[in-house]
């Protein structure tokens, strides 16, 4: 199973790639996602967005089953998370998660963050490994760096690593938890370009973000949420030009205003 | 009756003789207590029975004298069939006992490798195995590098305990000679000596192997 199977460019925007149906968690009493549905299909760029503690990266962790939740239902390419530790296995592989704080491995160099699935789960060898590595890094613009450790880099480099580690495992969909939160400002573009790059490759992104202007020139699809409950999806010319729900007006006003 | 250099100088090369043991009983004791320490702490964490059995054994470990286990490995265990000689006896002791203490240092410092790192491992689909052995153990072991080393050299100075069990280590054979020329303050002084100078080479040892795993990838 290819990343980039060559789909008809009809199959694309129609195959569901995620599929969320009534999902519902819970951390202790507190009610985090609420009746959640939503369906992904292959080739969409979404971007999830809402006020802080509106469930969105729990969402989106729910996705790769770094999350448990206890109610409804998530498939990836049909097979469904969270319901038995293999197929949760098998649908985690579909997927790539990039994290707000980049999680590189740091006592590993670069390259050897970006090989070590490739070695011990994908069980290539350690020159095909690299091989495929050192395409990924180049990719995001970093190949230099392979031999550098992640405290050598910057912030910015280092989730560009991040990047390419998560591509490295040829994954269907990739998700991203708030990307460029945690970099100085002249490090987001770094990163967002080599998202922007990595879009008009076809892959099936979900990213969690505020960064509004990455959103409405790379994602199709918006999706709004707040106090667990998606309020809005909408195609992403629709929302910006006129958000239907009050509360993602405020939202969008609140953060476009500065 | 003073100090007799020259007396000093002659029990040398007895003392020395019984290195050997003493390094021996170090290093097996040392790999002993620590594979003993993680597996306890791998259990602890894994929750459960088993964990609650661990925790407990941890605890009751911690709260008794290592000359209690020598005692009960040396002799209670013939009674039920188990004879050990007394080299393994004081090497499981040793580990045995330090490896409560293992394990709490080992706890600290798994507790302090953030939590993302886990959920990057499990996001690239690393089996759990994969996870202790490439994630977690070695920045666990660059977390705790420097009271693991104290404890390596703690279970050095524990060897002189296995002479109550004939064992022929440094301390022990000094007190032979001792015992035997009725003169104490040389062959122990030697003992003292040589017991000084393998810490020291311990202790310097373990601090370049500190300084280069924290030389190899700062956070």
């Amino acid at each position: 199973m290819l990343a980039q199977d060559p789909l008809p460019v009809s199959a694309i925007n129609t195959t569901p790639q995620v599929q969320v149906d009534g999902l519902n968690k819970w951390f202790g009493a507190l009610h985090v996602l609420k009746d959640i549905d939503l369906t992904i299909r292959a080739g969409t760029r979404m971007v999830v967005c809402g006020p802080s503690g509106s469930g969105k990266s729990t969402l989106i962790r729910c996705c790769n089953g770094l999350e448990p939740f206890q109610k409804g239902t998530i498939q990836l390419d049909g097979v469904a998370l969270g319901r038995n530790a293999r197929e949760t296995a098998t649908a985690r592989r579909l997927t790539g998660m990039v994290f707000q704080s980049f999680n590189l491995f740091p006592h590993l160099t670069v390259l050897a963050n970006c090989t070590l699935a490739l070695r011990r789960v994908f069980l290539k060898s350690g020159r095909e490994a690299e091989e495929i590595a050192m395409q990924h890094l180049t990719a995001v613009r970093i190949p230099e760096k392979a031999q550098a450790y992640p405290a050598q880099l910057s912030g910015g480099q280092q989730q560009r690593v991040a990047i390419a580690r998560a591509l490295c495992l040829n994954p269907r969909i990739m998700l991203f938890d708030e990307p460029t939160s945690a970099l100085d400002p002249e490090m987001i573009k770094e990163v967002l370009d080599v998202m922007i790059a990595l879009a008009k490759t076809g892959m099936t992104m979900v990213c969690v973000t505020h960064e509004m202007g990455f959103a409405r020139e790379v994602a199709d699809e918006i999706v709004f949420m707040d106090e667990g409950r998606i309020v809005e999806h909408a195609p992403s010319k629709d929302f910006f030009s006129a958000a239907a729900h009050p509360r993602a007006r405020l939202f969008l006003d609140t953060i476009l205003s500065h | 009756m003073g100090f007799n250099f020259d007396f000093a100088l002659s029990t040398v090369p007895t003392i020395i003789g019984a290195i050997g043991t003493t390094l021996l009983a170090t290093v097996l004791s040392c790999l002993g207590a620590s594979a003993l320490g993680f597996t306890f702490e791998m259990i602890r964490r894994g929750g459960g029975a088993p964990g609650l059995a661990v925790r407990f054994l941890i605890d009751f470990v911690r709260s008794t004298p290592v000359l209690a286990w020598l005692y009960f490995l040396y002799f209670v265990l013939p009674f039920y069939g188990i004879r050990l000689g007394a080299m393994t006896v004081g090497i499981l002791g040793l580990s045995l006992y330090y490896s409560g203490y293992l394990a709490e240092v080992f706890k600290a410092g798994i507790d302090a490798i953030p939590k993302g790192q886990q959920e990057a491992a499990r996001a690239l689909s690393l089996s759990r195995r994969d996870t202790v052995v490439f994630v977690i153990a070695p920045q666990m072991l660059r977390n705790v590098a420097a009271p693991l080393g104290n404890y390596l050299v703690s279970i050095l100075k524990a060897t002189p305990y296995l002479a109550i069990l004939a064992v022929p280590e440094m301390l022990g054979r000094a007190f032979d000679i001792a015992s035997e020329t009725y003169r104490y303050a040389e062959p122990l002084t030697v003992a003292g000596i040589l017991f000084l100078a393998l810490a020291l080479m311990l202790a310097y040892g373990v601090k370049r192997i500190e300084q280069r795993l924290l030389a190899s990838g700062r956070r």
